[in-house]
């Protein structure tokens, strides 16, 4: 069988010199970040800080002008494959309304060409507690329920590299414990999770790191135990509370 | 996951949506059977100008409710941003335009074969010809593989309801053109060889629209 990047790719995700510019106004300026093996990095920043570019960029969903993205060392362009250990939750559910839950995750199992398709796609819907809800179409979803499939869907093909966008949005008490749970399991070797939030007082709790991320650029990178090194970081995510 | 493997999951998935939320077919087909009643019934031809403009009106339909089938894939894939999700895969992204552009080309064929017994009866010729369909086919390929492309182009515009029609109908004009030619020549029981140029010309234009959407797809489709 022939051997991909993705095959063999660590978890590590390195950015550096990154722009990017909309209608000339730029929203990364020469960004660079390096998210270890192992990190749960939290990205904080204002609202169009450049948080949801810096994540569809990673994703492969947006292209920079300039600069290099490596995940596990290999370029992120380099072949399609490298998008397999990439789990990506975004501001949007990416399902399909007149499908259900069971049909929607069966066709990104196909796509990422998952085997047992059908006992992973079930498992992966019990595990995020929508088993009595698979077979309804996701127009008939809440926010939450379609959150939680979501959550799913980044996670069907066992990513070594999680990208989350702001998925605390939508879910209630119980869910947001429930993703707790999931990313406190999620953190450890062999995984690099980068989780944008613009208010990320619960996720200090799990996350190994935090980088702020401000007029395009991260300004301040640091393990979570270090933050009273960082005041003005520190008053920000007291503002933000 | 092999290339056809993706074309034919990107072709059931959208088939298995139509099938679902019947939004796409039903409404092409409503839409171009009433640019039909409307044709018979606002020009009253003449016998022997009807035969002379079937097959123009055919393909007038034709497009217009092609467009619509083009512009409801666009907001299939729009809705939720579903496209990320294909976007995401570790699939080569032209396998994506492929895949969309034969399940566009299947739903307009279909309304193509169940418009012909329609306009067979309203323009008094049978239009169920083996050459007209080989006509329809190339025809409505080249048409749906341009129309995918620039449906992908439109996806991120705000005005994208009026982009794609803008955008498409004077880049289809070679396509449209030899293919009234060729459909008027086939039902005036000319030999296909005399037709020979304009079916050419359509399957130029096949070729030329296929390559473009497998160069230019995942780029278009890129912020």
């Amino acid at each position: 069988m022939k051997q991909t990047h993705a095959d063999s790719l660590s978890a590590r995700i390195e950015v550096s010199g990154l722009v990017k510019k909309y209608q000339y106004q730029p929203v990364l300026d020469q960004l660079s970040l390096t998210v270890e093996d192992g990190d749960l990095c939290v990205l904080v920043g204002a609202n169009g800080a450049g948080k949801t570019t810096l994540l569809r960029i990673l994703a492969g969903l947006v292209r920079a002008d300039t600069g290099q993205i490596l995940l596990g060392g290999v370029p992120l362009r380099a072949d399609p494959g490298i998008r397999k250990q990439i789990g990506y939750i975004g501001h949007a559910s990416l399902f399909y309304n007149d499908l259900n839950a069971l049909e929607n995750l069966t066709h990104y199992a196909r796509l990422y060409h998952i085997n047992p398709l059908e006992s992973t796609v079930v498992e992966s819907i019990r595990s995020v507690g929508l088993e009595p809800h698979q077979h309804k179409p996701l127009r008939t979803y809440s926010r939450g329920m379609g959150q939680r499939l979501a959550i799913a869907r980044a996670l069907l093909h066992d990513p070594a590299i999680l990208l989350f966008d702001e998925p605390y949005t939508g879910l209630d008490q119980e869910g947001a414990a429930f993703l707790d749970d999931r990313l406190r399991r999620l953190q450890g070797p062999s995984r690099a999770i980068l989780l944008a939030a613009h208010r990320p007082q619960r996720l200090l709790q799990i996350a190994t790191h935090i980088a702020w991320l401000r007029e395009g650029k991260i300004v301040q990178h640091l393990p979570v135990n270090r933050l009273s090194e960082a005041p003005e970081l520190r008053q920000y995510l007291q503002e933000t509370a | 996951m092999t290339y056809l493997q993706t074309v034919w999951q990107v072709f059931r998935k959208d088939v298995q949506v139509e099938w679902r939320g019947r939004q796409g077919v039903p409404v092409m087909l409503v839409f171009a059977l009433l640019m039909a009643f409307l044709f018979n019934f606002a020009l009253q031809l003449s016998p022997d100008l009807q035969a002379g403009l079937a097959a123009g009106l055919l393909w007038v339909s034709l497009a217009f409710a092609s467009t619509l089938g083009l512009n409801r894939s666009v907001s299939l894939e729009r809705e939720n941003l579903a496209l990320d999700g294909l976007l995401l895969a570790p699939v080569d992204r032209s396998a994506i335009f492929f895949g969309k552009a034969w399940s566009n080309l299947i739903f307009t064929l279909l309304v193509a074969l169940m418009l012909l017994p329609v306009f067979s009866l309203f323009y008094g010729q049978n239009m169920l010809k083996p050459g007209l369909l080989l006509v329809i086919l190339l025809g409505l390929g080249a048409y749906t593989s341009l129309g995918t492309l620039l449906a992908a182009l439109s996806i991120q515009a705000r005005t994208r309801d009026v982009l794609l029609p803008i955008l498409l109908y004077p880049l289809a004009l070679p396509v449209l053109i030899a293919a009234v030619e060729a459909s008027r020549g086939v039902l005036s029981a000319q030999p296909l060889g005399e037709l020979r140029s304009w079916i050419f010309l359509l399957l130029a234009c096949d070729i030329l629209f296929t390559a473009a959407g497998l160069l230019f797809f995942e780029t278009i489709l890129e912020e």
